[in-house]
């Protein structure tokens, strides 16, 4: 059983110093589609934390209850998430479609966009079955494995940050839409610019806690 | 090779792919809702690619703008002039309609303006208009130098034998590129106006009458004959400016023929399907231009 501290300090690797966009490069489609505006960046970032959490509570189960006892995971795991992934997404759509036009509005239209989103994939795979990026490995059990909790714990964690890099980006890229930029570099050279230095600052926290 | 596990692999992937497929096969019975069916179609044209290009976060959003009226049916990016008439004609011809707008010039100064100073710098309008406000005495007029025929992305635009820029209708899409290069385009000097729009008042100046006469033999004195001769209440001195209410304006030349200036053109795509941007095409702007610029030649030698 892991303590508090351990759960924050994975919390806080997953969110700000292993973070997903600008440390380890994944699930840039989103990063430069959707940051254009504020408004629309919030609407994308909390239907990544809505869907990495409900994505990696399945994959979970279905590692834990399906894919390790038959002994099939290690290779079969990638398809099978995918599956899983996209079909439960699609599913949470057409419920919230129904269920709550109001929450649809504001989320539901960010959905099809990451149904089979690299960034999900990747962590709701990482939660199931860690190993492929450096974690705090401390805190896994002898087989390297995360209890349902941890899991949930790593991927707000990562969700979280994905959703802090996303918004400070665009309130950046509404700002420099504003700034006196060069015909040359309007639009997306400026903007590309702008990832590599903000990803700097992210590449900076590497190694804090020994994260 | 061991056969059980490929069994089981099979197995694994068949049932978990049969259980969701069934899941989602019920749910999309269970939670359909009803939609505007054109919201449909306008997706089914689009790309789907979500790639973000038009502002919104989904294609599927911008279909339900498109639809809503919003976004206008070329938005997309990605799929270009195709999509666009595609969507046009889901839509409708309104939507088709509403971006038919060309560009036309708000000036007749050219060499009937007065310089200000002698401009030997760069032939751009942009770094002229910096310089003191521009060579010209009038602050509302055309430069000259053709930052808008460089611009156009249709080869739409050249500049005639006064230095003016004119507009090939044929060609114009109406896309305002123009209009964002021109420096004086904020206070529109270039606008674009409804594609069928019969006259234009080649004047934009809003200072005294007398300050701009000094600056410009071509320019509106609001003298008000055009508004008196209309006979459709289409034309008013506005802000010492003839303004022409497009709404209201049917071509019959009326305005045309009493100015006194000369300043006000036949124009527009309307009729007989005729391209018209006035200078050149046997208004009176030509006739005037013809002894002006004879005028000028003399004054010169």
């Amino acid at each position: 059983m892991s303590s508090v501290s351990q759960l924050a300090l994975l919390f806080v690797g997953a969110a700000l110093i292993n973070n997903i966009l600008l440390t380890r490069f994944i699930g840039l489609c989103p990063f430069f589609g959707v940051s254009s505006n504020m408004e629309t960046s919030i609407g994308m970032s909390l239907s990544v934390i809505f869907v990495m959490v409900m994505s990696s509570t399945a994959t979970w189960v279905v590692w834990e209850f399906v894919l390790a006892p038959l002994g099939v995971g290690e290779f079969l795991y990638i398809p099978a998430f995918i599956l899983i992934i996209a079909s439960l997404v699609q599913f949470v759509e057409m419920y919230l479609r129904k269920a709550s036009p109001v929450l649809y509005r504001a989320m539901g239209i960010y959905l099809p966009l990451i149904t089979t989103n690299c960034a999900v994939l990747a962590t709701a795979t990482e939660a199931a079955k860690p190993g492929f990026f450096k974690m705090n490995l401390a805190i896994t059990n002898s087989a390297g494995a995360l209890s349902l909790g941890e899991a949930l714990v790593y991927t707000l964690g990562v969700s979280v940050g994905f959703g802090f890099a996303l918004v400070t980006f665009a309130a950046l890229r509404e700002r420099l839409e504003l700034a006196p930029v060069s015909r040359l570099m309007k639009g997306a050279p400026i903007a590309f610019i702008t990832a590599g230095l903000l990803s700097l600052a992210y590449v900076g926290m590497s190694g804090w806690f020994g994260l | 090779m061991d056969l059980m596990l490929i069994l089981k692999a099979v197995g694994a992937l068949a049932v978990i792919g049969v259980a969701t497929s069934a899941v989602l096969a019920v749910a999309a019975k269970r939670f359909y809702v009803e939609v505007d069916p054109r919201i449909e179609a306008v997706l089914a044209a689009l790309p789907g690619s979500n790639c973000g290009a038009c502002g919104n976060p989904s294609c599927f959003m911008s279909a339900e703008r498109m639809v809503a009226g919003d976004l206008a049916p070329n938005a997309c990016v990605a799929g270009g002039q195709t999509v666009a008439d595609a969507v046009a004609l889901i839509l409708g011809a309104d939507a088709c309609e509403a971006v038919a707008v060309v560009s036309a010039r708000h000036c007749g100064g050219g060499d009937r303006a007065v310089r200000a100073y002698e401009y030997a710098g760069v032939r751009s309008c942009a770094a002229a208009a910096r310089l003191a406000g521009g060579p010209l005495l009038c602050s509302a007029g055309c430069i000259g130098f053709g930052d808008c025929v460089r611009a156009c992305p249709f080869d739409a635009m050249h500049l005639n034998e006064r230095g003016l820029p004119v507009v090939d209708l044929e060609k114009c899409t109406g896309c305002g590129v123009c209009v964002k290069e021109c420096p004086r385009g904020q206070i529109s000097l270039l606008e674009l106006v409804p594609e069928m729009a019969p006259v234009v008042v080649r004047c934009n100046a809003h200072d005294k009458v007398k300050a701009r006469k000094q600056g410009c033999s071509a320019c509106c004195i609001a003298c008000k004959k055009c508004e008196r001769a209309c006979p459709s209440d289409a034309i008013h001195v506005i802000d010492m400016l003839a303004v022409v209410d497009y709404d209201k304006c049917t071509g019959c030349g009326a305005c045309v023929e009493v100015c006194p200036q000369n300043c006000i053109d036949l124009f527009g795509r309307g009729g007989d399907a005729v391209a018209l941007d006035g200078v050149g095409h046997g208004t009176g702007d030509t006739a005037a231009q013809e002894t002006d610029v004879a005028g000028v030649a003399g004054a010169g030698a």
